[in-house]
């Protein structure tokens, strides 16, 4: 009869023997006393090696030190022609330009326009004929806007009290009136990505807006489980970087696509 | 929607440093769990999340999917959790010899029975293991940690230390041994 030594039962015991299949040690073990002695004692040295106790790091561990080394990080260089990110293969980002553009139709230049010239009043767009890029970001530019204060909400939303109705509710509620307008013109400009995210966001808005008595923590639980608050949270940001990212490249060259300067 | 690690770490690559973030806050804890095990230490193992995720992020590039984000920044972790380990050792004498004298440690075993004889016992067995640990080589108790603790097969154990397959098996085994060897005080039976 062959017998296991040491370092076979002790691989038996984490389950990676090699030299015999772990059926075989086993039946060994049932047949042989002298291994089953051996191994029965390891077993025991084994479970008597004892695992210490990891302190406990509370729920925002992850977050802090998150926190702690973002400063340090730099971006990574966006690529020269920026294929978007994609969330699932196949899906096909069309490019900003016919959001933008369809947003331009519905909410009109003047309204943008305004807004643009209220963040930047030094750079008013010029209402001239190199004037469509400069309304297509400024388009951006609001949208960049309503992503990041949608971000701001369901950062709030993720560290939310419960409360009777407080300023989430309130922000929400505006925030519902303006989410619906770009997804109708996303939806129009093809862009399945950036609609099915404001779609998302539009259900939680919804939520959010329409607890007459505050936010319960069943409801906050229920927002973060069933409603998936921290994925929409990464989709709104990864939105918001790829906007920002389109009005920084429109910055950068104005107009150099046309060959005229502003 | 949740997005997985891959298309996490394709978002950061393009340029969305803040997606990072969403890594950092889903491998923290066993990141930081691994840390303390082979550090045996909070703050050191504090710092070696921080450098660890530090790292993963500035070598996020050589990163391939095939292996899961998880394990490779767990690898990671590990390496610098051994670097953390073997400064602090070059920083401190260990004075091994003096307090792992056997024989004065030697306790009969009061089997089965229950109460303060119980506890004393339990408690010269973690002083002896203690001991036992500091006579590994690093190489040795961070294989057996990993083993034993963080149920690592030996493949991944010989990636996280960049060994052979043999010689992390091998590391696994000497450390066994030798802690055994630690406890064979406690089996003198009367
Ligand atoms: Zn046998």
């Amino acid at each position: 009869m062959n017998h296991f030594n040491e370092e076979e039962l002790i691989d038996y015991h984490y389950g990676e023997s090699v030299s015999a299949d772990a059926d075989s040690v086993a039946r060994h073990l049932r047949e042989c006393a002298d291994c089953a002695r051996s191994y029965a004692a390891i077993e025991r040295d084994l479970a008597e090696i004892a695992v210490p106790a990891t302190p406990v790091r509370g729920e925002d561990y992850g977050q802090q030190v998150w926190d702690g080394i973002r400063g340090s990080l730099r971006a990574y260089p966006a690529p020269e022609r920026r294929r978007w990110f994609q969330f699932a293969p196949g899906s096909q980002w069309k490019g900003l330009a016919a959001v933008a553009a369809c947003l331009l139709v519905i909410a009109g230049a003047f309204f943008a326009g305004r807004l643009w010239e209220h963040r930047n009043p030094q750079h008013p767009v010029a209402n001239n004929a190199a004037g469509d890029q400069g309304r297509e970001k400024v388009v951006l530019v609001v949208l960049g806007d309503h992503l990041d204060r949608s971000e701001r909400l369901l950062v709030e939303l993720k560290h939310a009290e419960p409360s009777t109705e407080g300023p989430i509710q309130a922000e929400a509620r505006e925030l519902l009136a303006s989410n619906r307008l770009y997804r109708e013109s996303v939806k129009q400009a093809g862009d399945p990505t950036l609609a099915n995210a404001l779609d998302h966001l539009e259900r939680v808005l919804i939520e959010v807006s329409n607890e007459p008595a505050g936010l319960s923590q069943a409801k906050l639980d229920e927002l973060q489980k069933e409603m998936n608050t921290d994925g929409l949270l990464f989709e709104v940001r990864v939105l918001r970087s790829r906007v920002q990212d389109d009005v920084e490249q429109r910055e950068n060259k104005p107009a150099a696509t046309k060959g005229v300067s502003i | 929607m949740e997005a997985n690690d891959d298309q996490i770490v394709r978002a950061v690559l393009a340029g969305d440093k803040d997606a990072y973030g969403a890594l950092v806050v889903r491998h923290s804890q066993s990141v930081f769990r691994a840390a303390f095990r082979i550090t045996g230490d909070e703050a050191d193992a504090d710092e070696v999340v921080q450098e660890a995720f530090m790292r993963g992020y500035q070598r996020l590039e050589s990163f391939e999917s095939r292996s899961g984000f998880g394990t490779w920044i767990y690898r990671i972790a590990i390496n610098c959790a051994l670097n953390m380990v073997n400064k602090r050792k070059s920083a401190t004498t260990y004075q091994i010899a003096e307090d792992a004298d056997p024989t004065q440690q030697q306790v009969q075993i009061a089997d089965h029975t229950a109460g303060p004889e119980r506890t004393l016992l339990s408690r010269e067995i973690e002083a002896l293991q203690a001991t036992a640990m500091r006579g590994l080589t690093a190489t040795e108790r961070t294989a057996f940690i990993l083993r034993h603790m963080e149920d690592r097969s030996t493949a991944e154990i010989a990636a996280a230390l960049s060994i052979a397959p043999n010689a992390a098996k091998q590391a696994v085994f000497r450390a066994v041994q030798k802690l055994r060897r630690s406890l064979a005080p406690l089996r003198v039976t009367p």
